[in-house]
């Protein structure tokens, strides 16, 4: 009977529990993501440009499978807020707690097990469908990549087990443990904001004391990168207490101004919504200061990773100014590169003979040669030209663009008479500057290819731009795809548990706006008032983690050249997928609380 | 003079066409004068929240017209009834309904700020009200630091800051202990006579029943007698509520 009357319960929630049953899924699909790239040895290896990926792939499954404790933790208490009232009822009528208890470890494990088993389905066929638009998209090279990784099924299975059996077992021994009487009246015990001012004023300068040494921290780190190892310990756990202070005490003292403004705070719904937010975000504290500090180590990994993306065009545009260049030109050469969207197409002519190779310092005089000076301090490439390609400086690249027979060679630059009267064949050199070599990435792989039939020599021999792209593309792939994967899950992770605790709360909810709606409050008030209020619980963390990452990024000026470069790309993938996250909260929110 | 409330051949049926069908309420007609205080009676389920709801516009009946203040309820979008119960009515519950993460005081002063009164003017509104109904002690309380009885004040107060042409009342005594239940029906009495505010009182209790001017008997959803207390005393007519309940309830 009881299980019968729990099972219609369910019924009745479906929504609710689909809700929490696809947020379980997701974990545990973006867990299997993870675990089949962590635990792919082979994948790793070979896409490792240093030691340290595997090390920070290990770090961050660690942190992934925190993050996954703590969401559950938030599903499962949003199952528990559905279920309680029910079961005190249940309980009020007579039945016994052990049997209680029993029903709801038996419903969380069956919740779990289903979703751990469907999210696991989902995350096979979502990690061959997302690295195969992460790599096709970035133009990245990932080999011994396999989407169905058993090792990866085994570890997801078991972690998710093992968390489901303790979920279960808090949920039956917290049904035990509460009377009858607070179950059924969870929804009316709010908890009075304790003011105690000296203290209050205390944290705020706690906060900003710990966030300043936290940021200070980092900014040092950045230009002494020996540092890290003690850096980055102090920097998280000062930004961490710096966070929760500043949350605690700093949004609530502007909320009771606020407050205090009787001009704007007596008008329509502003007093409620401030008051559900101090008593929210008191409650709140603590996973508002973790969403902001995983926002910011989510964020910070995508744009980090994606950094890494841009340094690629600046190494291969650091090595050589042409982006093409091809030996004695014949026709069908001649067609690709008039496919080119060129932004300088010239011909040299040279002749080699006994270890020199001369030019024409006419066809200088005409077209200068342009290279790449390159500045170690500023780690910067600064374009230069030349009428005369004969100093050390600048014939080496020169050469470097010829084939690489002539390698060692030493070039002259000579006079037309001179030139003529060398006993030798005349050869001709076509340099070509493209106006992006990205866009026109496709066409260039075929002029290299052909390039290599025709001079066999240059196979290997990594001297053209576009064998330079290649090889550095393969290094910061790797971390490229790290960073954006890791991010990403990350993000869905830590938006979900913001997303289940609002929700959790819904329940509670659902009279006040009744009652509102009751004295005579538009129901496009209510809505409005509803998207405020979950508008703010979702800014705090978000605007904190963005400074978070715009400092923490100073560690890594040295490292990255110009690590804010682009950083409206992670910065855009971010605040879309986080927008979409606050969307269906609100809209799921409101499907709860409103008739 | 117009009538506060005007109720014509209500009828209500719940549940859709083709499913169970259940009528609550047929045939309701009555009337509500200015600055009277009309108690409606019936058993349990004999359709008082129902005929309540209809009248504040939380429900729409099956048939018939509701008129409050010459105004036609039952024609209202969704919009215009909000702002029909936030300008025109006053509402007290038996459960209270008081907003628990608001002090008494914003909770009185909610509807002002709904209407978005001047600031200027809600502080003024609010201590008055607070004093008349003797409150302003507690004002800084919030709900759960508060008495049933008190909190049903802190409903009265909210019910009536705004100045509504009529206060609804359902069953507002019945979570009360009876010493607070006669403290809530003597200043509804008192703020009834004083002020003219007119009221209308959903109840199953004759105690508070005999505070009423005028008893319009309900049962199974249709309206039958009605007793007046003309210039009895409460007591006498307190007796003569539980007599035509005998006959009533045959
Ligand atoms: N939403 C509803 N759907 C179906 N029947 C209802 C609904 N609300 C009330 N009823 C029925 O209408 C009758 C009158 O209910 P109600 O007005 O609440 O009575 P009272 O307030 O006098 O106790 C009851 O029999 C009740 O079961
Ligand atoms: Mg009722």
């Amino acid at each position: 009977m009881l299980n019968k009357l729990a099972l219609s319960g369910i019924k009745h929630r479906l929504r609710d529990y689909s809700v929490l049953f696809s947020g379980l899924i997701i974990a545990s699909a973006i867990f299997y993501m993870f675990m089949s790239l962590a635990t792919n040895s082979s994948f790793l290896k070979s896409n490792s440009p240093a030691q340290a990926t595997s090390f920070i792939y290990g770090f961050g499954a660690v942190l992934l499978a925190i993050i996954t404790i703590v969401y559950i933790n938030y599903a499962n208490g949003f199952l528990l807020s559905m279920r309680q009232k029910e079961y005190g009822m249940f309980m009020m009528l007579g039945a016994k707690s052990s049997k209680i208890s029993k029903m709801i470890f038996v419903e969380t494990f069956t919740i779990g097990a289903i979703a751990t088993v469907l999210g696991s389905v989902i995350g096979i066929v979502a990690t061959s469908f997302v690295s195969q638009l992460i790599i096709k998209s970035l133009d990245m090279k990932v080999t011994h990549f396999n989407s169905f990784y058993l090792p990866a099924l085994l570890i997801t299975f078991a972690f998710f087990i093992v968390i489901f059996i303790f979920s279960a077992l808090k949920n039956s021994i917290s049904i035990r443990r509460t009377k009858v009487l607070t179950l059924l009246h969870k929804d009316s015990q709010p908890a009075r904001i304790k003011k105690n001012k000296a203290l209050k004023v205390f944290q705020v300068i706690l906060g900003i004391v710990f966030l300043g040494i936290g940021y200070g921290t980092m900014i040092v780190m950045g230009s002494n990168p020996v540092l890290i190892y003690l850096g980055v310990p102090v920097a998280l756990f000062t930004i961490v207490i710096g966070t929760y202070f500043m949350i605690n005490a700093v949004i609530i003292a502007v909320i009771s101004a606020l407050k205090r403004n009787k001009k704007f705070s007596q008008k329509g719904l502003n007093n409620f919504t401030l008051s559900q937010l101090s008593f929210r975000i008191s409650d709140y504290t603590k996973i508002l200061s973790m969403v902001a500090m995983m926002f910011a180590l989510a964020l910070g990994a995508i744009t980090v990773g994606l950094g890494f993306q841009n340094q690629i065009s600046t190494v291969v545009d650091g090595q050589n100014y042409y982006d093409v260049t091809v030996n004695n030109i014949n026709n069908s050469q001649q067609k690709r590169i008039d496919k080119l969207n060129t932004k300088q197409v010239v011909t040299y002519s040279y002749k080699a003979s006994k270890g020199t190779v001369y030019y024409q310092a006419s066809e200088f005089k005409k077209t200068p040669f342009k290279y790449q000076k390159f500045n170690m301090k500023s780690m910067i490439g600064k374009t230069s030209s030349t009428t005369d390609p004969s100093n050390a400086d600048v014939s080496y690249e020169l050469l470097n663009n010829n084939l690489p027979r002539y390698r060692t060679s030493k070039i002259s630059v000579v006079d037309g008479a001179k030139f003529d009267s060398i006993d030798s064949k005349a050869n001709s050199l076509t340099l070509v500057k493209t106006k992006s070599f990205n866009k026109d990435l496709a066409t260039i792989k075929k002029i290299n290819q052909s390039e290599q039939k025709r001079y066999p020599e240059l196979k290997g021999s990594g001297a053209s731009k576009y064998d330079a792209y290649v090889m550095v593309n393969g290094i910061f792939s790797g971390l490229e795809f790290m960073g954006l994967f890791l991010g990403i899950a990350f993000l869905a992770m830590l938006a979900s548990c913001l997303m289940f605790k609002i929700l959790s709360g819904a329940s509670s909810d659902v009279k006040r706006y009744n009652m509102l709606y009751k004295i005579g409050t538009r129901t496009k008030v209510l809505r409005s008032n509803i998207n405020k209020e979950i508008a703010v619980l979702f800014a705090v963390p978000a605007g904190l983690g963005i400074i978070h990452v715009l400092i923490g990024l100073q560690m890594f000026s040295k490292i990255l050249y110009k690590p804010y470069m682009n950083i409206e790309i992670p910065f855009g993938i971010f605040i879309i997928l986080y927008l979409g996250y606050y969307f269906v909260t609100r809209y799921l929110y409101k499907k709860i609380v409103l008739k | 003079m117009q009538k506060i409330v005007e109720v014509k051949n209500i009828e209500k049926i719940y549940g859709k066409a083709g499913e169970k069908q259940y009528k609550a309420l047929s045939d309701v007609n009555f009337e509500v004068e200015p600055g009277e205080f009309v108690g409606i009676m019936g058993a349990s389920g004999s359709g008082k929240t129902t005929l309540l709801n209809i009248l504040s516009t939380l429900d729409t009946p099956t048939s018939g017209q509701v008129h409050i203040g010459g105004q036609d309820i039952t024609k209202l979008n969704t919009n215009e009834m909000a702002d029909f119960r936030a300008n025109k009515i006053g509402f007290i519950f038996q459960d209270f309904n008081l907003l628990e993460n608001l002090t008494a005081y914003e909770n009185i002063a909610l509807p002002l700020a709904l209407q978005n009164t001047d600031s200027k003017k809600i502080d003024p509104a609010v201590m008055s009200i607070s004093k008349k109904l003797g409150l302003t002690d507690i004002l800084n309380h919030y709900p759960t630091e508060l008495s049933g009885g008190q909190k049903q004040r802190v409903a009265a107060a909210r019910a009536l800051v705004h100045d509504p042409a009529i206060v609804f009342g359902d069953e507002p005594t019945g979570a009360l202990d009876s010493k607070s239940a006669r403290a809530l029906l003597d200043t509804m009495s008192k703020i009834n006579h004083e002020d003219n505010v007119s009221i209308l009182l959903v109840t199953h209790d004759p105690f508070s029943a005999s505070y009423c001017d005028r008893i319009i008997f309900i049962k199974d959803g249709e309206i039958g007698q009605e007793l007046k207390r003309d210039d009895h005393t409460r007591g006498e007519f307190y007796q003569e509520i539980l007599d035509s309940l005998g006959t009533f309830a045959e």
